[in-house]
């Protein structure tokens, strides 16, 4: 039997040029971690209103004139139903209907969802005065710093510690031992460690960054090791097979297997912390709970609305930006571009997005009006 | 030179995986063990680097006892064997680079290879390897991207960057496809021919170690039934190692693959 010529040449193929895309990346990494950490160390201890630049503004007049939570319940029902459907008939119908049902004097007090309803209702509009945001916004900051340096906290000790809870890494007297210390720190909810932080940290946002990065320390080593004891063996043995110590094994067979997912998790425990450290505030924590709980004391509905509104909004804008990232992570490659993915590909989906982009712009012009910004100049 | 005295090996579970082994394998051969599955040949392998330690007799490479020989020892012996494996082992999530410089771990300052900032005399030496195999191209992609075939020559150019003085190889082709499997083959018989380093490949069929070997060892239940030269093999042989007559359709090209 012959060997098939299958018409390869050594040396015909030139050497690749080292791409500069990956360094970039890994540099931007970097930088994403370590400067906002640096900044959010300091900036908790800033005097956050005097760096808003809100303050500037006396007076803002948005006054809506329909009631617009319902319009966006309608438009909601109709979404809803266009994406089970994919049938605009029947998505305009739904909407239809409940946009008559003030009529038909469906939403009465005997109605069942009334309260929610009513309650809502009085949170919306919310109050976006020069003066109420001013007053939320640093606070709503704040909550994404603590959970930030929290999650920073949590992500740094529970790395070593997701190797030693691993069963793969370690004989079982160690990572069992390390396991039941990550379920005992997990089992504590954020709240309670930060009742019990305030007493020696006092009330403030260290108190709160503290409980959440000890809880984060708890889940992120339980997710991390199982992490770990998921990876695929075989480079382990590649590793011992060119004369690597167990050390080696872990720097060059686990932890590559391992760090995008584990990185992911980080992220993903990000979201979830912003939302812990809303709530955080609430036991004097930091953040922006005391001040939502506050309001709702005065029975000022509208200022609660203008906190949940910067709330929701903040928490909308990070979700989306670390769930693309961890994406991008998870597959190592880049995607499509955001820009492409807003705009569309098909005109009607263009055509959507440009009037949007107008509708975003007429809302900009507004506000400059209502800043009393000089708009002669354009 | 590798040299196998009366080695035996028994698991854990008591079962006997090779027994009263003795072979000597001079440096530069190229050598082909097959049998069945479960006869013992990943096992004979294993047991030259060590990862799977012999409870009887000795085993020498480079006049180095394998048997009882402490962490650090056996590091350095691995050092020196290039180790190809039936399933890559590649890892997945990195560069086919960073693949191929864990070949130079045992030859670097620890604190540049666990800090990533490999010599440049280091990278050059992994290039060189991939060039070897054919497949600079894909140097900074990442090596789950590659088929079979590429990472299975990834696999190679790891081994080559350890500048061994022997090669191991377990099953190399067992999940490739036939054409693939020439090409890995021939891979290995130009790296044994022009380097100068002692080969020993694992192999499920006897058709491609009689394209590709000089000298074949037959493995049956633990047991060397067969240590010769590949052209001498006959009907008497393969029953030896195989269990059966050699029937015309064994011989059938492919028949095997």
């Amino acid at each position: 039997m012959t060997v098939p010529d299958l018409g390869i040449r050594p040396d015909a193929v030139k050497r690749p040029d080292d791409p500069l895309g990956p360094k970039l990346f890994r540099a931007a990494i970097f930088v994403a971690i370590l400067v906002p950490a640096i900044w959010s160390a300091t900036g908790l201890q800033i005097d956050w209103p005097s760096l808003n630049p809100f303050r500037w503004v006396t007076d803002w007049e948005i006054t809506l004139q329909w009631s617009w939570p319902y319009l966006i319940l309608v438009a909601i029902v109709g979404l809803t139903v266009y994406w089970l459907s994919k049938r605009l008939t029947w998505s305009a119908a739904a909407a239809a209907a409940v946009l008559v049902m003030p009529w038909l004097n469906i939403w009465n007090e005997d109605f069942f969802f009334f309260d929610i309803w009513n309650i809502v209702h009085r949170l919306a509009p919310p109050d976006l005065s020069a003066e109420a945001v001013q007053r939320a916004l640093p606070k709503v900051m704040e909550s994404i710093f603590i959970a930030w340096v929290g999650t920073m906290i949590g992500a740094f000790f529970s790395f070593p510690l997701a190797f030693l809870a691993a069963k793969n890494m370690t004989p079982p007297w160690v990572n069992t031992g390390i396991r039941q210390v990550l379920n005992a720190i997990r089992a504590v909810p954020e709240l309670l460690v930060a009742m019990l932080l305030i007493p020696i940290t006092g009330l403030g946002a260290w108190t709160g960054t503290m409980a959440l990065g000890l809880h984060s320390i708890g889940t992120l080593g339980k997710l991390s090791s199982e992490v770990v004891e998921g990876i695929d063996g075989g480079p382990v043995e590649a590793v011992g097979a060119v004369g690597g110590g167990q050390v080696a094994r872990i720097r060059f067979a686990v932890i590559p297997q391992v760090l995008p997912t584990i990185v992911a998790y980080w992220l993903y425990r990000f979201e979830i912390n912003i939302r812990a450290s809303a709530v955080l505030g609430v036991v004097g924590a930091g953040g922006i709970g005391a001040e939502l709980v506050a309001q709702l004391k005065f029975r000022d509905f509208a200022r609660a609305g203008t906190v949940l509104f910067l709330t929701v909004g903040a928490v909308l804008i990070v979700d989306t930006i670390s769930a693309r990232l961890r994406r991008r992570i998870i597959s190592g490659e880049p995607e499509p571009s955001p820009l492409t993915n807003f705009l569309g590909r098909t005109w009607w989906q263009r055509g959507l997005a440009l009037l949007g982009i107008g509708i975003v712009a007429g809302i900009v012009v507004f506000l400059l009006r209502q800043l009393q910004v000089d708009l002669s100049i354009l | 030179m590798i040299e196998f005295q009366n080695a035996d090996v028994t698991y854990p579970g008591g079962f006997k995986a090779l027994s009263n082994v003795s072979l000597t394998i001079e440096q530069g051969e190229l050598v082909v063990i097959v049998g069945l599955s479960g006869a013992g040949k990943s096992t004979l392998l294993r047991a030259i680097n060590g990862f799977v330690p012999i409870t009887a007799g000795s085993v020498r490479v480079n006049g180095t006892e394998v048997r009882g020989a402490h962490e650090a020892t056996l590091r350095e012996l691995r050092s020196g064997i290039g180790m190809i494996f039936q399933t890559f082992n590649l890892v997945h999530r990195t560069t086919v680079l960073n693949n191929v410089l864990m070949g130079r771990l045992a030859k670097v300052p620890r604190w540049r290879s666990m800090l990533g900032l490999w010599p440049a005399a280091d990278k050059e030496i992994a290039i060189q390897s991939l060039e070897r195999v054919e497949i600079v191209e894909k140097t900074y992609i990442r090596a789950s991207n590659l088929s079979g075939g590429q990472q299975q020559r990834v696999g190679i150019a790891r081994a080559l960057a350890q500048q061994p003085q022997v090669l191991l190889a377990d099953e190399p082709v067992a999940s490739l496809d036939p054409v693939t499997s020439h090409t890995v083959m021939r891979d290995l018989r130009r790296i044994n021919r022009d380097l100068g380093i002692t080969t020993i490949i694992n192999l499920h069929f006897l058709d491609l170690a009689r394209s590709y070997g000089k000298r074949l060892i037959g493995l049956r239940d633990g047991e060397l039934v067969y240590d010769g030269d590949i052209a001498d093999v006959d009907d008497e042989t393969f029953r030896g190692i195989y269990g059966r007559a050699l029937t015309p359709d064994d011989l059938k090209e492919g028949a095997e693959l």
